[in-house]
């Protein structure tokens, strides 16, 4: 506390201090005073006083500003302003560091029964998820989006011609042996029979019928296969179709967009190979693979032994595709001399199982809420 | 197809490990299941296409390997000795009755041959094919069908009456018991092979022989068939008869018609010198389907727009002529290697009834030249894409879904009859399967109900008691027998609303947390109107329909409790909440309100609450009570809601107490004392008169 016998409420004249030496005892005297009372420790209320007291309105170096500064002489001025301004930074530093500290030691003395236990919970709001097989078509829309294809959709109920005969699958062909077909009852006149489609293929021939040329779009959809359900197969499964038909579209086109649509999907480091293969409604018609996603492309697990997602082989049979054969442009008046272009059907669900190692197609289709929650 | 590596070796002279082979031959058209080593050596085991019949036999594998690795094709020219004096012709008679069934027969006599078990070598090659030895002679005949991939049938010639051959049509009621002892009635449009003029069926043409005349260990004369068939007749005949054999799998997919005869003299050379006996001279050959070779042309133009990137002449040129094409330059430029003006006019072999297009020659080309030498590039995208017209509304109310708790749902729909029947409206016509898988899965959901509550009986059944789903899928009804398809969404909800937690007690799932969530998805579409009713599978006191627009439009959708008695089919013992809108109206109406929402300023001036505390009858709504306070038409009325609703002590007997709380708000000035007081005075009279409420405290 500041002494009844303040020097700094005297003017120097007062104080009998006319010479620079005096001057810097004055100076000396109080800095020794603001020193011994810091020195003491204070609570934050205290700092608070202090900090009145020094650097108040009415407080120490106000007054020294007031009594010593403004009345001196001229020659005195110059020493006292510099001698001022180094003790009131000196305060100011010193009163600010002393309030933190004092602050950050209050919290930390604050007792453990108002600290939060952050191994607790918060408050959980149930939120609920995308099924994993949504967020896989979302992920495949938005790659082939950004490339310019255009989403579509059609009837999962359809016809023989548009499920078989305008992809160029006569009736009769062996490659229908191969899409057991679910078929509808109908009543009593009714017209043609109708079918569960086994592919999204129809929605190529139904969008070149409303389209001309340049054609580029996918589809998502269900698909449905008459097989007994077991852990790789479900009577109910998931495509997405791809058909880009133009003027200018060669193979080295279809290869270059799988290759970007797979590089987006598992990552830039898979590699990917065509393999000629057959479909009645693609020519030259390929299967896709990509480089084991689990072994990677080593043909040998972890464990050591053969790795057994891709039987040792290294690689993995993604999907069917090919160059839109000319004979299906016949059914929806393009002209196979003019057009040219490719088609690809993805399996989402096993794509899915694939990227996230699920091993029972079934698991899809229960809905069990303990399946949904690990896909957030 | 099992193809032995040292088989293969007599077609080609390959030096290439099988690992190799099977590799190169997977990257060039021939899918490899797998290779093994077993005790006949190095076995691939090739899964060839459906318009691949020509790989269905040693032979055609060879080729491939031919034209993969440019080496020379071994050709098979059987020579065998024949009798000097008896001619097969004498010994038998062919007559093809059907040539649109069968468009070759050859017949073949060997005498005198001696059937006994077949040489361990012999027996070796048929068992890495997977076959089973029986005797020597049927042996051969399996053996050619391997080697040469064209499938022989041979008779115990003796058996065969009046030795008179004649192909027909089978007769509407026939019967034939076929070599597997199965006794199979036929069906007009199957080949049917007969002897004693037509009169006796002895074997399915193309697909299995008759029990009757099959070869047996006493069995001296041999007659050996070697034929070819229609393939749509064969693969409508196995798909009638649901037989498939190795030959018909042959003659299903296309097999070669020329092959017929060489594979018949290869199999009376085989028998001679693994039977003996005497090839009678000749062979007896009734070919009405003979054609001639067809020419097709390849340009470089079509081969470049195709595959976008050139094959040189010289390889171009080896591929086709390895695998049968025999191409030759036919051009003006035909001296310059490489011309962009290089056409080729190939021959098709006739082995090769898949190629018949310019197209089928390219991907010959591209197949054998490796698709990897095709360089990848993305292709210019000339037009702009566009997401499905409703792409925007289904997400947006996705997220809101998914944010108010429900996991995103996908169903399989089909369902059992009597199941769906639960939640079809009357007047909805079911989609039903003609050849379900089983009766669980015999018709489409009408409704996307019955699939939700299915995954809500899942969950309860594995110990999941709290749940809340959502599914966006289709109806599948039938109107007039054409089928329509409508996108719903279903909503499913049992449980706890709120889970016992550390902070908040738990709370069940009911009817307002239903309707709070829907009002929440409505609220992007302008707003759900609820109504009383409802289908007959909710619960009659807790349900609505739901409408959206103007009054009047058609009901969208319903949801309430399912009804016990729906509830006690499924065994649910606890609530289980459901809801199902039809999304069109829902997607349409998003983009209206949206396209019509405008900016509304905010009141600069504080607004007023007063709470009015009523009683009222039981059956009295709230929505009369706001009915009521609306009509009187105070423009600064600008919000009424339920604050609170309580029934039971210190509430009369019928009636209950609403706390109804009023927002009074002006835009030009803030409110007085004295205007709320006028305000609050005829809201409790109106109230009073028009709803006979009762005023409880103010």
């Amino acid at each position: 506390m500041p002494t009844v016998n303040n020097p700094t409420e005297k003017t120097l004249a007062e104080l009998g201090a006319a010479s620079r030496e005096e001057v810097a005892r004055l100076f000396a005297e109080v800095r020794t005073r603001f020193d011994s009372q810091i020195a003491r420790p204070q609570d934050a209320h205290g700092w608070t006083i202090l900090r009145v007291l020094w650097l108040g309105r009415k407080g120490v170096v106000t007054q020294i500003t007031e009594n010593w500064l403004k009345p001196a002489p001229l020659e005195l001025k110059r020493v006292i302003g510099e001698s001022l301004n180094s003790f009131k930074e000196h305060v100011e530093v010193v009163l600010a560091d002393a309030l933190a500290a004092s602050e950050a030691g209050a919290e930390a003395a604050l007792s453990a029964k108002d600290r939060v236990d952050l191994s607790l919970p918060g408050v959980i709001r149930p939120v609920g998820t995308h099924h994993l097989i949504r967020q896989v078509f979302q992920e495949i829309e938005d790659i082939f989006f950004s490339i310019g294809f255009s989403v579509v959709e059609g009837p999962e109920i359809e016809t023989p011609y548009y499920n078989f005969e305008a992809l160029n699958i006569p009736e009769f062909h062996p490659v229908r042996d191969d899409m057991d077909t679910f078929y509808l009852e109908l009543p009593k006149g009714a017209p043609g029979p109708l079918l569960l489609r086994t592919h999204t293929s129809p929605v190529q021939i139904r969008t070149m019928e409303k389209r001309q040329p340049p054609v580029r779009v996918i589809v998502p959809g269900k698909v449905y296969r008459r097989d007994n359900p077991d852990a790789t197969h479900s009577f109910m499964f998931h495509q997405i179709e791809g058909l880009a038909v133009d003027s200018d579209i060669t193979f080295c086109d279809f290869t270059g967009t799988i290759d970007y649509f797979v590089k987006q999907f598992f990552g830039e480091s898979v590699k990917t190979r065509f393999r000629p293969s057959y479909f009645p409604f693609t020519e030259p018609s390929v299967e896709f693979d990509v480089s084991c996603v689990f072994c990677g492309g080593s043909g040998t697990a972890n464990s050591g032994g053969t790795c057994g997602k891709c039987k040792g082989s290294g690689w993995i049979e993604l999907f069917g595709a090919g160059m839109v054969d000319p004979a299906v442009y016949g059914f929806v008046n393009y002209d196979p001399k003019k057009v040219s272009g490719f088609a690809f059907g993805i399996g989402i669900d096993r794509l899915a199982m694939l990227k996230y190692g699920i091993d029972d197609i079934q698991a899809f289709f229960q809905n069990d809420v303990r399946f949904l929650r690990q896909f957030p | 197809m099992k193809v032995a590596y040292n088989w293969l070796k007599e077609f080609v002279d390959v030096t290439a490990p099988a690992e190799e082979i099977a590799s190169r031959l997977a990257l060039s058209g021939t899918n490899i299941a797998g290779i093994e080593n077993g005790a006949h050596g190095t076995v691939i085991d090739a899964e060839v296409s459906s318009n691949r019949p020509d790989c269905l036999g040693m032979l055609g594998i060879a080729r491939e390997i031919s034209a993969i690795y440019q080496l020379p094709l071994k050709h098979i020219a059987p020579r065998p000795a024949e009798s000097r004096s008896a001619k097969a012709s004498d010994a038998v008679s062919v007559k093809i009755e059907a040539p649109e069934l069968c468009g070759r027969f050859t017949a073949r006599v060997v005498r005198g041959v001696k059937i006994q078990p077949s040489p361990t070598w012999l027996k070796n090659r048929l068992e890495a094919a997977g076959m089973a030895s029986i005797s020597n002679v049927v042996d051969i005949s399996n053996y050619v069908l391997l080697e040469l991939g064209h499938p022989l049938h041979t008779f115990d010639f003796d058996l065969l009456r009046n030795h008179s051959i004649v192909v027909r049509c089978a007769k509407a009621g026939e019967k034939l018991k076929t070599l597997d002892g199965i006794e199979r009635s036929l069906d007009p449009g199957i080949p049917l092979v007969c002897d004693a003029d037509g009169a006796r069926a002895v074997g399915l043409g193309g697909i299995m022989g008759g029990g009757e005349t099959e070869i047996s260990f006493s069995t001296k004369n041999v007659l050996i068939e070697c034929a070819w068939f229609d393939p749509v007749a064969i693969r409508r005949a196995t798909r009638f008869l649901k037989l498939h054999t190795e030959a018909s799998t042959r003659f299903g997919r296309g097999a070669d018609p020329e092959m017929a005869e060489t594979a018949s003299r290869r199999c009376a050379e085989l028998i001679l010198q693994l039977a003996g006996g005497e090839l009678l001279a000749g062979v007896v050959d009734v070919y009405p389907g003979k054609r001639a070779a067809k020419k097709i042309t390849l340009t470089r133009a079509e081969f470049l727009r195709v595959m976008g990137a050139d094959v040189p002449d010289k390889d171009l040129e080896a591929i086709l002529s390895a695998l049968g094409f025999a191409p030759v330059r036919v051009d003006d430029n035909r001296g310059a290697a490489n011309s962009l003006l290089a056409a080729w006019e190939c021959t098709q072999p006739s082995w090769r009834a898949d190629v018949e297009r310019e197209i089928d020659l390219v991907e010959e080309v591209a197949r054998i030249y490796g698709l990897g030498n095709f360089p990848p590039r993305l292709p210019v995208a000339r037009i702009a894409a566009a997401r499905l017209p409703h792409h925007e509304a289904e997400t947006r109310l996705r997220e809101r879904l998914i944010g108010l708790g429900y996991h995103e749902a996908i169903t399989i729909p089909h369902v059992a009859e009597e199941r769906n029947d639960l939640f079809r409206p009357p007047d909805a016509q079911v989609a039903k399967l003609a050849n379900p898988l089983s009766e669980e899965a015999s018709v489409l959901k009408s409704t996307g109900f019955v699939t939700l509550a299915g995954a809500i009986e899942w969950n309860l059944n594995h110990g999941q008691r709290n749940v809340r789903l959502f599914e966006i899928g289709r109806q599948y009804r039938l109107v007039d027998g054409k089928p329509v398809e409508t996108r719903v969404l279903t909503i499913g909800a049992t449980g706890a609303a709120r889970e016992q937690g550390l902070y908040d007690p738990a709370r069940e799932y009911n009817f307002a947390d239903l309707k709070g969530d829907l009002d929440a998805i409505g609220a992007l579409s302008g707003g759900f109107r609820w109504e009383d009713g409802g289908p007959e599978w909710l619960n009659a006191a807790k349900r609505g329909t739901l409408r959206l627009g103007q009054e009047g439009n058609q009901p969208i959708g319903a949801a309430g409790l399912l009804a016990k008695r729906v509830a006690d089919k499924f065994k649910f013992r606890q609530d289980v909440f459901l809801a199902e809108l039809d999304l069109g109206p829902v997607y349409c109406m998003f983009y209206g309100v949206k396209n019509n929402r405008r900016y509304e300023p905010l009141p600069r001036l504080p607004g007023v609450e007063r709470d009015f505390s009523v009683f009222l009858e039981d059956g009295k709504t709230f929505a009369e009570v706001k009915k009521a306070i609306e009509a009187l038409g105070i423009p600064e009325v600008t919000s009424v809601a339920a604050a609170d609703l309580f029934r039971g002590k210190n509430v009369p007997a019928g009636k209950y107490s609403l706390l109804v709380r009023v927002t009074f708000q002006s835009r030009e000035a803030t409110l007085t004392e004295a205007q709320i007081n006028d305000f609050s005075g005829r809201i409790i009279s109106a109230l009073e008169k028009t709803l006979g409420a009762s005023l409880r405290a103010r």
